[in-house]
């Protein structure tokens, strides 16, 4: 093939494209959907549940207070500590619950698969900046609520290549 | 002038003429790495690699941790290619733990790791392309990669850095409709991947570049001890998933992809033609993975291993990847040592640039597949 062939097969290839929809995903206004609620895990199977792992979910219902999560953290992060929570639960004699650093947290979600409570869970809520190091601090009242996202785009592949919709 | 360089890095002056020029360590056209080169005029001399900056402790640091809990840092040093990198880790700790794997979780990593696969080679196919100029080989594999992204991202819950094996099988298993999801994704792919010949591959600005530029005999290679897409492109048939199958790779159907020339354009030329041979895998493994079962055998916490010590292989985004795991009947293994294609390949880097010009020293020095920070570690 010769030099002035070339580039014009190249040049065409890129004209092509002119006629294609934008692929790219417009950030704030648009968001990925992802599978499920968030990554969770069952102890008793053992197997995760597929899904995205972001902030965490706590349900005061069901954290005993075990530690199992900010052990599991040590190796990882720190980003457990654990801390005094003013309710009183029958199930949580010490009344201590995580509080998780988010400037810290790899979101490896292995303290999910420490828990033998159904206490701690991942929600689909990855927007967690903040304008201080302290406001990064999640304590057990804040990781009760659960997140409002809206999160709908998809990769949808048409004839005329893929977008995000 | 001359740079004041430490003892073992001072590189012999012969003439007046040579020049020692320092490419890096910020350098965007090194990655986080130096290049000493000494230029004669636009020629280079020598050159003489010095790695080392973004050393970590990676291996130091797996000393002090569990077997479950070093998965999260391992696969720090590649976070785009983390299921690669994990993967000879997960097999060596099974083996000391004496853990059967299920067949279903088998497929499902084979699949995460070719998908991981895509999207390290996507990323230095643009990379190569902005080192080369090229900006549209910039913006399309980094387009693409996002299909690979947004399907690991529904397999394992990260976009990155995954943290999705463990020993005994994978994490999670695979969401529903995950298959239709995939086969679609990887079929657009395959038309995409073909338009990349067209622009990038067939150019004759890229060949002129890069044909017969930084050549690597068959000889050299096997002197030098490269690995992965250098070697294959070089003449010379090795993949691990050939060789040595780990999981399911024996019953697969796929082909490893030789070129005789082992010159840069070959060495660019490897990684894309395997990618092809990736979407073959991730279909094949898709048809053929058991429908149900278990993906993920319980273990005991802090699991313990023997006295004895093991060392794995898989084949990588940038070739053979090893992991030498000594343990001492401790929750924390005794030793951990990785062993990456990245630092093989660096070794050929002042072979190749000997007598080149110096503009071509970036389309040399990223054909090499190397990755700094894994290579540090």
């Amino acid at each position: 093939m010769g030099t002035a062939t070339g580039i014009i097969r190249a040049l065409n290839s890129g004209v092509r494209h002119i006629a294609r929809k934008r692929f790219t995903l417009r950030y704030p206004e648009q968001k990925l959907k992802f599978v499920g609620d968030g990554y969770r895990y069952d102890p008793i199977t053992g197997v995760g549940i597929a899904g995205l792992k972001g902030r965490h979910m706590l349900f005061h219902d069901h954290c005993t207070g075990c530690q199992l999560c900010s052990i599991a953290c040590e190796g990882v992060a720190e980003a457990i500590g654990m801390v005094k929570v003013p309710e009183t639960h029958k199930h949580n004699k010490k009344s201590i619950m995580p509080q998780i650093d988010y400037g810290k947290c790899v979101f490896c979600g292995l303290c999910v698969d420490a828990c033998p409570f159904y206490a701690l869970y991942m929600s689909n809520d990855y927007e967690l900046s903040s304008f201080t190091k302290e406001g990064l601090i999640y304590t057990p009242a804040q990781l009760q609520v659960k997140p409002y996202v809206s999160q709908d785009a998809e990769i949808q592949i048409t004839d005329r290549g893929a977008t995000h919709g | 002038m001359s740079a004041q360089l430490p003892p073992g890095l001072q590189l012999e002056k012969t003439d007046e003429r040579i020049m020692t020029l320092n490419v890096g360590p910020q350098h965007p056209g090194s990655g986080h790495m130096r290049i000493i080169v000494q230029i004669d005029g636009d020629y280079i001399v020598a050159c003489d690699p010095d790695p080392g900056y973004v050393h970590r402790g990676e291996e130091k640091m797996a000393e002090y941790r569990n077997y479950i809990t070093n998965i999260p840092h391992l696969e720090r040093p590649v976070i785009h290619d983390s299921c690669n990198i994990l993967y000879p880790y997960v097999l060596g700790v099974e083996d000391l733990l004496g853990i059967e794997t299920p067949e279903r979780a088998k497929y499902v990593r084979v699949i995460a790791s070719e998908l991981n696969r895509c999207v390290y080679t996507l990323y230095w196919l643009a990379i190569y392309g902005i080192f080369l100029g090229h900006s549209t080989m910039f913006m399309w594999p980094t387009g693409d990669r996002e299909l690979f992204i947004d399907l690991l991202e529904k397999m394992t819950g990260a976009r990155v850095t995954h943290a999705y094996m463990v020993p005994g099988g994978v994490r999670n298993d695979l969401p529903a409709n995950f298959e239709d999801v995939c086969l679609r994704q990887v079929d657009y792919f395959e038309k995409r991947i073909a338009e990349y010949a067209d622009v990038f591959y067939d150019n004759p600005i890229l060949i002129s570049r890069t044909e017969n530029t930084g050549v690597l005999s068959r000889t050299d290679a096997i002197r030098l001890g490269v690995t992965g897409s250098v070697l294959r492109a070089s003449g010379i048939d090795y993949d691990i998933r050939k060789r040595e199958p780990y999981d399911v790779y024996d019953s697969l159907d796929f082909e490893t992809n030789v070129l005789r020339a082992g010159d840069a354009y070959a060495r660019s030329k490897i990684p894309w033609l395997d990618m092809m041979e990736s979407c073959r895998i991730i279909r094949d493994a898709l048809s053929k993975m058991p429908k149900s079962g278990s993906v993920r055998v319980k273990l005991k916490p802090n699991p313990k291993g023997g006295m004895e010590s093991v060392y794995r292989r898989v084949e990588s985004g940038r070739g053979a990847l090893g992991c030498h795991i000594v343990s001492r009947k401790k929750p924390e293994p005794y030793r951990v040592k990785l062993s990456v294609g990245s630092f093989r390949n660096l070794i050929a880097l002042p072979y190749l640039l000997k007598g080149e010009r110096l503009g071509n020293m970036p389309s040399v020095y990223w054909s090499l597949n190397y990755w700094p920070v894994e290579a540090d570690r």
